[in-house]
């Protein structure tokens, strides 16, 4: 893919949609804004993390804060632009190109959609590979990319400067903003060279996610049949390994809210088997799949979760008994294999008391 | 007594009730006329049940006709609307995600001003008068009648649409005004493009409610009617006049409630079994469940309450092929009654099968004697299994549920059901719908994003259950027989740990009738 435009919008997002692992929200206010803008000005470029020069100056945008809250404060055309313009002006630099921080989920449409307005390349990639719940698990800070300066928009045209000592102090200070003003921000952060987007992004991600989400639609999407191109697109990615490790239906949930995290559990059950069951552990995504007890895939691997007769990535929010499903356990790309992306992404930053097994070192039946 | 009336698509069910006892009942075929369909209704019941007039205390009404307008694209107004939510929302403009086909019969009369909401009750912006002025006078100079108002979390707080539709009454004292905030939920495109299909049905529905008044008049009862809308309650003339959309999808909730008072229970999976399709519903507490996702409507995209149907492609008329491995989802359809091998035709159906298991005596028995006994143990083992299937997917848990059975299609039904800790077919099943239609009660619903830290749980709950009633109030519910239906909580995810949508819904029995 050498450009991203209106009419790619539909199958990025079920692709983003799929690598969120069951967070994210629901993708359908980011698809309308992205399709109606790029309808407009025409597809942006996309430019490959390996085309761009070391030198370039390359800023991250996103949104920050409560999907429930984009339902009705819907987005303006302008706090991305505006976001990245204030970004300059601060910093006095020049921006060459913008790179999505999360490609799981809605913030993978922003990036491109402001390239085009913008008149500027996006960089195919990104600073997860998945989706993530915290700054601090971003492949930028941990790969030394400093998360501010970085300009915080609200709808009302309000902007704000952020200068934190580092990605923890930068979480919690961009999430008590989104809060106070209004639920919902865009953020322009991660100021970078080209080198440091070579070292610290994801490569590829978004042609990769276009790619996944038009073959989800494939074979009136029966995932028995999707599944043997599923394995092929991803053996050949950065991610490299992917098990089905789960077929059955859903048979308990449990959910709640604790300090701003979607918390919970999802039981699942084998259709030929009743006694052998699925356990997923949920924070926002889906992070720790274990069977009969034993662990199959723990965060940052990637547990991906489809329904079985129409490919569709089940979001946490809307799972519930009877749901017919595949779960999917994909590797993580070598960026969160280090001690020290490790110490941010494994299930002990969670607060699970297990320990990281790499998806391709587990023994799975 | 009541009479109840269901106006479906293709068949018009009416039943005379005394209490929840049934007097009589009577199917036939759905008029174009929408006053002589009514009149037709009315004489049958009221001729077979020898009632006095004056002892029929209300008629209820159950009608497709609005979802059809709206599908079809027909006898729609033209229709302006008025979003209240600069300087948000600019990048999505009202009916931005609408089929043009519809959206050109409604005209582009889309309109954006400052004012609305945010999440906390803090203000967008106050009113633009100014803007909203100009929007009126351009509405003025295209003769557009209907319309429909929005505001950003309208539903938390519902000021602006009230002072929006203040000001538009002032200056256009005939027009119908359709506040958002009335009609839909959270999600103000999905909220917005409701209160547009109900706007644009106002002229329809207006004529609509006359001709139901006709009728009635015409056959000398001088009783008030009523409307059944899709959460299974009532509303009254006056209502239906300013809110025809919420009828959407009555037929299915009112089979359901139809289906509950049958069979005596309030907690059940309602099988409903046609000539090609089952829809599987789920009673609680006596009230079909409500669809969490959102739904199109003619291809708009909208959040009405609906009740939660699961569609399967079986029926009494479905395919059976591959050796009877596979049944449905084709169907014969209508032509069953020629098609169907029991009826001297040449394709297999599922009416064959359960013909020749033995479960059911129709048409030729004799033409399906020479069938192979593996055949048709096959396909009656897939029928099953896939109503299993189905039931499966809609019960709430994994413990066995009740299975009330209706429908023509019933029939396909001979064994047990994994399922189904026990398997109900009330009589008169037939008539479920009107049955639903003839003993609905009144409602009241409020839905707010509260934070507990500001006002404690116990007191917020009250506050929303007195405004709840207040609504069924309003809309004829006795105040001596409201009770509480359901509290719905959910936590809003990212934000302070105690802000928590709740949905409050109310119901009560008529004033006046029995």
């Amino acid at each position: 893919m050498k450009t991203i435009g209106a009419e790619h919008i539909k199958d990025l997002c079920n692709g983003a949609a799929f690598l969120a692992t069951g967070g994210g929200g629901d993708p359908y206010i980011s698809q309308l804004l992205a399709e109606r803008i790029l309808h407009q000005y025409g597809p942006a470029q996309l430019i490959s993390p390996d085309d761009l020069p070391d030198e370039a100056f390359v800023v991250s945008i996103g949104m920050v804060g409560a999907p429930t809250v984009t339902l009705e404060q819907l987005p303006t055309v302008d706090e991305a632009i505006s976001a990245l313009n204030r970004y300059e002006a601060v910093t006095d630099k020049h921006i060459d190109a913008v790179i999505p921080f999360e490609i799981g989920g809605g913030n993978s449409t922003i990036p491109p959609f402001v390239a085009a307005m913008k008149g500027i390349p996006c960089v195919d990639g990104d600073g997860m590979g998945r989706a993530l719940p915290e700054a601090q698990m971003m492949t930028f800070p941990i790969y030394g990319v400093k998360p501010t300066p970085a300009i915080i928009v609200d709808s009302f045209g309000n902007s704000e400067l952020l200068e934190c000592a580092d990605a923890l102090s930068f979480e919690k200070e961009i999430r008590a903003k989104a809060v106070a003003m209004g639920g919902m921000i865009t953020s322009a952060e991660h100021g970078m060279t080209g080198a440091l987007v070579k070292r610290s992004a994801v490569p590829h991600t978004l042609s990769f996610a276009t790619k996944l989400g038009a073959l989800l639609r494939q074979h009136d999407g029966i995932i028995d049949a999707i599944e043997p191109d599923l394995f092929a697109l991803f053996n050949a990615s950065d991610y490299g390994v992917i098990k089905r490790l789960f077929t059955g239906k859903v048979v308990d949930t449990t959910r709640k809210i604790i300090s701003g995290y979607d918390v919970g559990t999802a039981t699942l059950q084998s259709f030929n088997d009743a006694s052998r069951k699925m356990e997923i552990l949920i924070r926002n995504e889906y992070l720790v799949a274990s069977i009969n007890g034993r662990t199959v895939a723990s965060v940052p691997d990637l547990i991906c979760i489809v329904e079985q007769e129409t490919a569709r990535p089940l979001n946490a929010e809307r799972m519930r008994y009877g749901q017919r499903v595949a779960v999917f356990g994909i590797g993580c790309t070598h960026h969160y294999r280090t001690a020290r992306a490790l110490s941010v992404t494994e299930p002990r930053a969670f607060g699970f008391d297990l320990d990281y097994i790499p998806l391709e070192e587990i023994d799975f039946p | 007594m009541r009479i109840g009336i269901d106006v479906g698509g293709t068949h018009t069910d009416a039943v005379l009730m005394d209490g929840m006892e049934i007097l009589c009942a009577h199917k036939a075929l759905t008029s174009n006329d929408v006053r002589q369909g009514i009149i037709d209704a009315l004489d049958q019941v009221m001729t077979e049940g020898r009632v006095d007039l004056n002892a029929i205390k209300a008629v209820m009404i159950g009608t497709t006709h609005f979802t059809n307008a709206i599908i079809e694209r027909r006898q729609l107004s033209p229709t302006a609307i008025i979003r209240a939510c600069l300087p948000t929302g600019s990048g999505l403009p009202p009916m931005c995600d609408w089929p043009s086909d519809i959206a050109s019969v409604l005209g582009y009369h889309g309109y954006m001003i400052g004012g609305g909401h945010l999440f906390d009750g803090r203000q967008i912006s106050s009113i633009d008068e100014t803007a909203l002025d100009q929007a009126i006078t351009d509405i003025i100079y295209n003769g557009v009648k209907s319309i429909a108002v929005s505001a950003a979390f309208s539903p938390a707080n519902n000021l602006h649409e009230l002072k929006i539709a203040a000001q538009i009454r002032r200056r256009i004292p005939d027009a119908s005004i359709s506040m958002s905030h009335e009609i839909g939920r959270l999600g103000i495109l999905e909220r917005e493009n409701a209160a547009l299909l109900n706007a644009s049905l106002s002229e329809l529905a207006a004529k609509v409610v006359s001709s139901m008044e006709a009728a009635l008049t015409e056959r000398g009862l001088q009783c008030p009617f009523f409307v059944s809308q899709n959460d299974g309650t009532l509303m009254s003339a006056k209502f239906i006049a300013r809110y025809p959309a919420l009828t959407f999808s009555s037929g299915p909730t009112n089979s359901l409630r139809g289906a509950a008072v049958l069979s005596g229970m309030k907690d059940a999976l309602v099988v409903d079994i046609g000539g090609t399709t089952l829809d599987v519903g789920v009673l609680s507490n006596g009230f079909p469940r409500e669809s969490n996702s959102h739904i199109a409507v003619g291809g708009v995209r909208t959040n009405f309450r609906m009740p939660d149907i699961l569609p399967i492609g079986l029926g009494g008329g479905s395919l059976v092929t591959d050796e009877g491995a596979r049944v449905g989802p084709q169907s014969v359809g209508h032509k069953l009654v020629s098609e169907a091998i029991v009826f001297g035709g040449s394709t297999l159906t599922a009416t064959d099968i359960a013909v020749a298991n033995g479960s059911v005596k129709v048409g030729n028995t004799s033409l399906v004697q020479t069938l192979d006994p593996a055949l048709v143990e096959r396909s009656t083992k897939r029928i099953h299994d896939i109503i299993d299937e189905a039931i499966d997917k809609m019960r709430p848990s994994e413990t066995p549920v009740p299975v009330i059975l209706v429908g023509g299609g019933a029939i396909l039904v001979s064994r047990e059901l994994d399922t189904a800790s026990s398997v109900i077919v009330p009589d008169h099943a037939g008539v479920a719908n009107a049955v639903g239609a003839a003993i609905a009660q009144v409602g009241g619903e409020v839905e707010q994003i509260v934070s507990f830290s500001k006002q404690d749980r116990a007191h917020a709950l009250e506050d929303l259950t007195q405004q709840a009633q207040a609504k069924a109030i309003a809309a004829g519910a006795d105040p001596k027989s409201l009770r509480l239906l359901d509290i719905e909580e959910t936590s809003v995810s990212y934000m302070d740990d105690e802000a928590v949508r709740i949905r409050i819904k109310v119901v009560g029995e008529l004033r006046h009738t029995k």
